[in-house]
């Protein structure tokens, strides 16, 4: 369940400078490419689920830059993440379609199912909350992104009916 | 011989939010030893309220039926289905009121196919556009352009050839082409549905501007929330570099023209188009001062024509068909026809281009059907998060360009979001500021602290301790925030404030 840190685990025990390596030649496609270092993090992310202070050194020194350049960079984006996330990343909208239909209040109510805040992640890292505004779904509000999944004229019993048929299909896995 | 059945499940956002793929799912191993049988996923017809909106053709016979909250999970043979569907009154979604009072033209395609087959594109005039532009010339084409009286669509209203007139007159080796696909407005998606739903048209309509102002390469800029939409641009591009339509000498011609797909990480700023500049090349989303415009010293300092995903699309349409088909509509800033977003407390929502000048009361009741949840109807907010807030009794307003201006409001990117009288009005003009201080670049300060300052003052009216001199205050930061931010983000959020505290003073002060 751990994926952020998979991509060294799954090999067994990887050295850090294997680590390294691992992050270096994910970066490298994009290092020659105008403006890379966004498309390099995003790609960082997707591999190692959030981008630690090892991969920040590795982007700082592919790039050329310094570590502040990145970290600059990094903390400008919402979707970009210094630490782990949850492996469900709820983002519940909040903008003026879904406040019309009542998104407040299914905020209130996942708040308090997860006990968790905004940008909070569940101490077993499987649930990560957030707010956003606007998932383009605004005729079917209000809408909730798991993932990379939308869900429209969402209510709590779908959010969490959704999240018991994901964990147990990947149970029997 | 069995009859052929093509079944069409779409394959679109809204569509998969409310159980399209699994219906695919179902329906797919249902088919498996059914050779006369194919499934189609299709894009969305942008009636939303119908979806998952299941079609079936036989004989060139094409109906469909809703299968919203159906649960075919059960059934154990298509011919079930079949029966099912038959006996669900399957009608015809082009003979329904909602489809038959709009003027689709950039929307002409969405629903119909699936979205990535290309031959289905050529069969409905695609590529058409770039031949005709490609035989009158550059010039020529951003004459066409120019007479078709085609403004941007992405908020602003801007001249479309004025801009693309400017970027092509410059002289420079690079010049850039850039599509402004961060839909970032609340209540918005027509964007979404073109690339999602015919991303050909998109890509052509870039092709066609890139030729024009003599550019080589383009990059979309796609905000990260929409990831369905990046598949379709992916698989689209991937494709057309097969077909010869982008990379070198398109169409035979001398003409040389790459698209690199870029994903923004979740700031709407990055939609203002200097900020999207500032990303583009990988730096933190800071809206740029103008001038120098960007059809000047844009992307990497070299000329850029940076245009919204619908002024693309038009270009073909307008290419393909002439500059009739738009100039034919309306006057004024309000030429040709608009994609409007109905959404929100709305029964029927969805996409609907018509002609400028449709009124507010046309628009929800006419397409939209009345609130969702069936209480009375008491505003919409036109435009986005930056827009006005209307009450019903102007809802016999036309929505042109210039009639929102003349409400000191903006048409934006055309999304109208309905409410009930449920709605309390003083926090919507909270989260008003409350999203400009969360979403703001904070290069200027206006913006940066008038909106935190914007959120404290409104927060005292909601909590009843406001004094007689803090409404007095409030006008005057809305004043300022106006007058003095860098960009429309600061520069508009008082808008949607101002216009509660006009149209609704009674809710505004508790």
């Amino acid at each position: 369940m751990f994926t952020a840190w998979t991509g060294v685990l799954k090999n067994g025990h990887q050295t850090i400078d294997n680590f390294k390596l691992n992050i270096r030649q994910i970066i490298q496609p994009f290092v020659t490419v105008k403006g890379g270092l966004i498309p390099a993090l995003h790609k960082v992310q997707k591999e190692f689920g959030f981008l630690s202070k090892e991969s920040i050194k590795t982007l700082a020194k592919s790039f050329n830059i310094s570590d502040a350049e990145v970290i600059d960079v990094i903390t400008y984006y919402d979707d970009f993440k210094l630490e782990k996330q949850g492996e469900y990343i709820i983002k519940v909208c909040q903008a003026e379609a879904c406040q019309s239909l009542g998104c407040r209040e299914l905020w209130e109510t996942l708040r308090s199912h997860f006990q968790l805040e905004q940008d909070e992640t569940s101490n077993d890292y499987m649930v990560t909350l957030k707010e956003v505004f606007c998932l383009g779904n605004c005729a079917l509000s209000p809408s909730v992104m798991i993932n990379k999944d939308v869900i429209g004229r969402a209510n709590s019993e779908k959010i969490l009916s959704y999240l018991s048929t994901r964990q147990n299909n990947s149970k029997n896995d | 011989m069995t009859d052929q059945i093509k079944i069409y499940i779409p394959k679109e956002t809204s569509a998969c939010s409310v159980g399209s793929d699994l219906i695919a799912e179902k329906i797919n191993l249902l088919t498996q030893d059914h050779k006369h049988i194919s499934i189609v996923r299709n894009g969305s017809w942008g009636a939303f309220w119908l979806e998952p909106f299941v079609e079936i053709e036989i004989n060139s016979k094409r109906t469909g039926s809703s299968y919203l909250n159906k649960d075919i999970s059960q059934l154990s043979s298509i011919e079930e289905f079949l029966d099912d569907f038959n006996k669900s009154k399957p009608f015809n979604i082009l003979e329904t009121e909602f489809i038959k009072q709009q003027t689709r033209l950039v929307f002409s395609r969405i629903g119909l196919h699936d979205p990535l087959d290309l031959d289905e594109y050529f069969n409905s005039g695609g590529y058409k556009g770039l031949e005709n532009s490609f035989e009158i010339g550059q010039q020529k084409t951003i004459d066409e352009i120019k007479k078709s009286g085609l403004n941007g669509r992405g908020g602003a209203a801007f001249p479309t050839a004025i801009k693309m007139q400017t970027v092509f007159d410059q002289e420079a080796r690079t010049k850039y082409v850039a599509c402004n696909a961060d839909e970032g407005d609340g209540g918005t998606f027509s964007d979404r549905l073109i690339m999602e739903c015919d991303p050909y048209s998109l890509i052509e309509g870039m092709t066609i501007a890139a030729y024009a102002v003599g550019a080589s390469h383009g990059y979309i800029y796609l905000r990260s929330e929409y990831p369905l939409a990046k598949y379709f641009l992916t698989e689209a591009i991937q494709k057309l570099k097969s077909r010869n339509l982008l990379g070198k000498n398109i169409l035979g011609k001398n003409f040389t023209f790459d698209i690199e797909l870029r994903i923004g990480a979740g700031s709407y700023v990055c939609g203002e188009e200097t900020a999207m500049m500032e990303s583009i090349e990988g730096k933190r989303g800071l809206v740029r001062s103008k001038p120098p415009l960007p059809a000047i010293k844009g992307l990497f300092n070299k000329p850029t024509l940076i245009n919204n995903v619908i002024t693309l699309a038009s270009l073909s349409a307008i290419l393909m068909q002439g500059k009739d088909i738009f100039s034919q509509f309306g006057s004024g800033k309000s030429i040709g026809t608009m994609p409007f977003q109905l959404c929100g407390n709305i029964k029927q929502g969805g996409l609907i281009e018509v002609p400028f000048g449709i009124t507010l009361n046309e628009m929800i009741y006419d397409f939209g059907a009345g609130t969702f949840n069936e209480k009375p109807l008491h505003a919409v907010q036109i435009g986005g998060p930056l827009g006005i807030y209307l009450p019903t009794h102007l809802f016999d307003t036309p929505l042109t360009v210039e009639s929102l201006i003349d409400l000191k409001g903006s048409l934006g990117h055309g999304g109208i979001i309905v409410f009930d009288d449920s709605t309390n009005m003083t926090l919507q003009a909270k989260f008003a500021m409350d999203f400009c201080q969360k979403e703001s670049c904070g290069k200027c300060t206006p913006c940066r602290i008038g909106s935190v300052r914007g959120v404290e003052l409104i927060d005292k009216i909601y909590n009843g301790t406001a004094l007689k001199t803090d409404m007095i205050l409030l006008e005057e930061l809305c004043e300022t925030m106006e007058t003095t931010s860098l960009c429309a983000m600061g520069g508009m959020t008082p808008n949607p404030v101002r216009s509660i505290i006009k149209y609704f003073p009674n809710e505004m002060m508790n």
